[in-house]
């Protein structure tokens, strides 16, 4: 069995702060009544339920920041969406609240051979439409889908490419399947509960087709499917028959809002009774009012400087002295309230990859003595490009700008550049990217593979810091099947590409959940939002 | 007149080919010049460079800029917009799903712009030399120097949070269902299934983004029929009248607004054009699922086939406003019927 692992969440909870009468609250029920709007609404005959505050029909609705691309949950690896196909589809294995693997739709599994993984599935299983879940499922959602022909201009399912390596699936009863892979694949089991990892009903897809699948999709998980309007709002039903026991809220809506501005009025209105991703200090600000509650937490994304060896950091030195300048404390605490632990590897503090104890410390000190070295200073400062986006994830660009300053004081100056994640991600690909970009990446599982293994491997198509010192140390562990000598390995490499200068991991990345008190609401630490977990307090 | 108006249409349907030519290639080569990568952005985690070729093969984006182009103009004529790399289904799925709400959005906007604009023009003129002129020209002023989307933000902080009159988020209240698809038009679907509770919560969710569109039309709309109303006040038709012992309002309304108001006409086309741009930031404010907010997904992950779609549609909106708008204009004005007989 894989490790289970905590992580250090710092999470604030103002329960219900009294503050005397709130002007927002005195607004909203003198003016309902004594408002000329009121009255002129009033006047036109528009129901008042129509404007009421959603929970008041125990129903509950959430003010989500992202909307899906598709209904087909093995096309597409989107981070931010994968809280919305857990509604309605399972996955094999899932994640406790601090992102440890727990059962699912897999009971058991082991590795018998470094080729070969075992897994035991749940027998009392059922899809939306009633029928049963079995090993064909399984087999269908994550070997035989990935192996049909591709349409003429379409696209294969990303599936197909994260499980390229299964060579075929055993299924010698309706509750066992057999992988088998072409090569080790010691990440199989966190692939298991991580992106796009989920099982559709073979028998329905194969009948309906994936067009008509995705319009009504059906799933084995908590919720059933009503309705869907791109870009607007997904409506839900709790599943009744739900193999982990019914969710305890029956009518769950999603509003898709991406603006944050509107998200915090939906919410500050009663249009939403949860808020997901509001900026800190509307989230701080929130919190001090009656009958809110506000959540802050680190979750296991990080944010990093995604380094090359390009212009000024081609010496290890140079790198070395840009980390060793950047007092992230400071960040934190100027841009996320401190609630964003700050990290020295990529990875998340606690996580399995996370080198126990190990700390890249903020030193100007050192920082200019390696700049000496080169023949750098303030006074004749080491020049180099930044790029980072600007508005793609909370405080990027400020975050840019204050490293830039603190840059600027050691003697090396950065021409900060603001760009879009298009542009980015080609010039990651054309091997263009300047010495440095902010850059944020998501990794629910957790795993360090999907951490390092990813963001380091010069083969990846992830990595930007392409190194032949790094190829030897990551290739063996991405197929170490003992995962204790992995994680140790993953570890050690961490720590190793940090103290060469080949990375410049900064922060783990900040939730923010605001919702009204007469909910209790689960925060996992891997990001998700799963309202399943959810209760109304009585 | 008829005649005159069909005849109108067909030209403005020849002239709108190069038009939409024009357009769709300098859409298309701009966006084909940035230094942005759509396959690289939906890269999953496995995928190789070969992976990333092949993918490049599968879009045709390996093929030279002219063939790309001329590739998906033949397939634009047999009504394929081809497939969204971020969305992976066809854009003309997802374009069918987006315009009405955007159709209905704009309509809406529109009537609320027009007559906030004609009525607020009226007002000026009727308040000329007093202080409601004063109060009016300098409401014109604030509208026109806040930008649409502030609106919205304005409107929502207003007249959705600190005075709850109505709601801004998507098309329907939560505890409402959608009515069976009949047109795709919710307003116009809600009427005939007779729903009065959703018509009447579908209209209560377009009332704020069609307002903040309709401020960034209105106030220029009451500026140019007030300008219009001081010149035509002076004309002897006007002077007659009055001598007629005719009341000053009547005058106004039914003498000097017909001939006034053909210069807002006019405008109100250009303005009705413009609305269209003003849909992205109001539609993603508002969590409105129209064009704009699929115009944003599509910039966001440089969806090209999507962007190029959408870019087009607005432009086929932005022509064939303008082409009501002369037959309307032809029909109001006697001058250009006149000019169109034969001598």
């Amino acid at each position: 069995m894989r490790c289970s692992f905590h992580f250090t969440s710092n999470i604030i909870t103002r329960n219900e702060l009294e503050r005397g009468l709130l002007m927002t609250d005195f607004n909203r029920r003198q003016l309902m009544t004594l408002g000329a709007g009121a009255a002129a609404l009033a006047g036109l005959g528009v129901p008042l339920d129509v404007l009421a505050q959603a929970s008041a029909k125990g129903q509950l609705t959430i003010g989500f920041p992202a909307d899906l691309p598709t209904w087909d949950p093995n096309a597409r690896t989107l981070a931010a969406v994968q809280s919305l196909y857990k509604l309605i589809f399972d996955q094999p294995l899932a994640q406790n609240e601090d992102a440890s693997v727990r059962p699912s739709l897999v009971t058991k599994y082991a590795f018998t051979s470094p080729k070969t993984l075992e897994l035991d599935l749940r027998t009392d299983v059922v899809f939306h439409d009633g029928s049963a879940m079995t090993s064909e499922d399984f087999k269908y959602s994550f070997f035989e889908r990935q192996q049909q022909p591709v349409p003429q201009g379409g696209r294969k399912l990303d599936t197909s490419f994260i499980w390229r390596k299964v060579t075929g699936i055993e299924t010698p009863t309706p509750s066992k399947a057999i992988m088998t892979f072409s090569e080790p694949m010691p990440s199989a089991v966190a692939w298991l509960y991580f992106l796009a990892s989920f099982v559709v009903p073979k028998a329905h897809l194969e009948k309906v087709g994936v067009e008509e699948f995705t319009k009504k999709p059906i799933g084995t998980g908590p919720y059933q499917f009503v309705e869907y309007q791109q870009g607007a709002r997904l409506v839900l039903v709790a599943n009744e028959k739900y193999w982990g026991g019914a969710p305890k809220i029956k009518n769950v809506t999603i509003e898709f809002i991406r603006d944050p501005t509107a998200r915090v009025a939906a919410f500050e209105s009663k249009r939403v009774d949860v808020a997901i991703d509001v900026p800190i200090r509307e989230a701080q600000r929130l919190g001090t009012q009656t009958g809110v509650t506000t959540s802050i937490y680190p979750i296991t994304d990080i944010v990093l400087l995604q380094i090359t060896k390009n212009g000024g950091f081609a010496d290890d030195k140079a790198r070395l002295a840009a980390h060793h300048a950047i007092d992230k404390a400071a960040i934190s605490k100027a841009l996320f309230g401190g609630f964003a632990p700050t990290i020295s590897v990529p990875a998340a503090l606690g996580s399995p990859g996370y080198p126990t104890g190990y700390e890249f410390k903020f030193d100007t000190a050192k920082s200019t003595a390696l700049l000496k070295e080169l023949g750098f200073g303030p006074d004749k400062p080491l020049k180099i490009k930044l790029a980072s986006t600007n508005g793609v994830f909370p405080n990027d660009f400020d975050t840019a700008r204050a490293i830039v300053q603190m840059w600027k004081k050691v003697g090396i100056e950065a021409e900060l550049e603001a760009i879009e994640t298009s542009v980015y991600q080609e010039r990651l690909r054309a091997g263009t990217l300047p010495e440095a970009t902010l850059f944020s990446w998501g990794n629910a599982a957790a795993d360090p593979e999907f951490y390092g293994g990813y963001l380091l491997d010069p083969k990846s198509i992830f990595s930007a810091f392409k190194s032949d010192e790094l190829a030897p140390k990551i290739q063996p562990l991405l197929i170490e099947t003992d995962e204790a000598k992995r994680l140790s390995g993953y570890k050690e490499f961490h720590q190793f590409a940090a103290e060469r200068g080949f990375t410049i991991a900064l922060f783990q990345t900040v939730k923010t959940v605001v919702h009204t008190n007469n909910l209790n609401i689960v925060k996992h630490v891997n990001g998700h939002i799963l309202p399943q977990t959810y209760s109304f307090k009585s | 007149m008829a005649f005159l108006a069909l005849q109108l249409l067909i030209k403005r349907a020849f002239l709108a080919v190069p038009i939409l030519l024009c357009v769709s290639a300098l859409v298309f080569l701009i966006l084909r010049l940035l230094p942005a990568d759509p396959i690289a952005m939906s890269l999953p985690p496995g995928a190789t460079q070969a992976d990333y070729d092949m993918m490049r093969i599968a879009f045709g984006l390996d093929r030279s800029l002219p063939e790309q182009y001329l590739i998906w103009l033949a397939k634009l004529l047999h009504g394929d917009f081809g497939g969204s790399i971020f969305f992976r289904r066809p854009v003309m799925e997802l374009i069918s799903k987006a315009l009405p709400a955007t159709l209905e959005l704009v309509s809406f906007g529109f009537m609320l712009g027009v007559l906030i604009g004609i009525s607020g023009g009226l007002g000026m003129f009727i308040t000329r030399g007093r202080w409601g002129e004063q109060v009016l020209d300098s409401s014109t002023t604030i509208m026109m120097a806040i930008p649409e989307f502030l609106w919205a933000i304005l409107l929502i902080l207003f007249l959705g949070v600190l005075l709850p009159v109505f709601p801004f988020i998507g098309r329907l209240a939560p505890d409402l269902t959608l009515p069976a698809s009949i047109t795709g038009f919710l307003l116009v679907d809600s009427a005939l299934s007779l729903r009065l509770d959703l018509l009447i919560s579908v209209l209560a969710h377009m009332m704020l983004p069609a307002l903040a569109l309709a401020i960034g039309i209105a106030p220029l709309l009451m500026r140019v029929l007030r300008s219009s109303l001081l010149e035509t006040i002076h004309e002897d038709y006007v002077t007659q009248a009055r001598l007629r012992g005719i009341s000053e309002n009547r005058i106004v309304i039914r003498h000097a607004f017909p001939n006034a108001a053909l210069p807002t006409l006019s405008l109100i086309g250009v303005q009705g054009g413009f609305m269209f741009g003003g849909t992205v930031l109001v539609e993603m404010i508002f969590a409105y699922p129209g064009l704009g907010n699929l115009m944003i997904d599509a910039v966001r992950n440089h969806d090209l086939p999507v962007i190029q779609a959408v870019a087009l549609i607005y432009c086929v909106l932005v022509l064939g406003i303008n082409a009501v708008v002369d037959v309307i204009y032809l029909a109001v004005n006697p001058r250009l019927r006149l000019k169109g007989r034969p001598a």
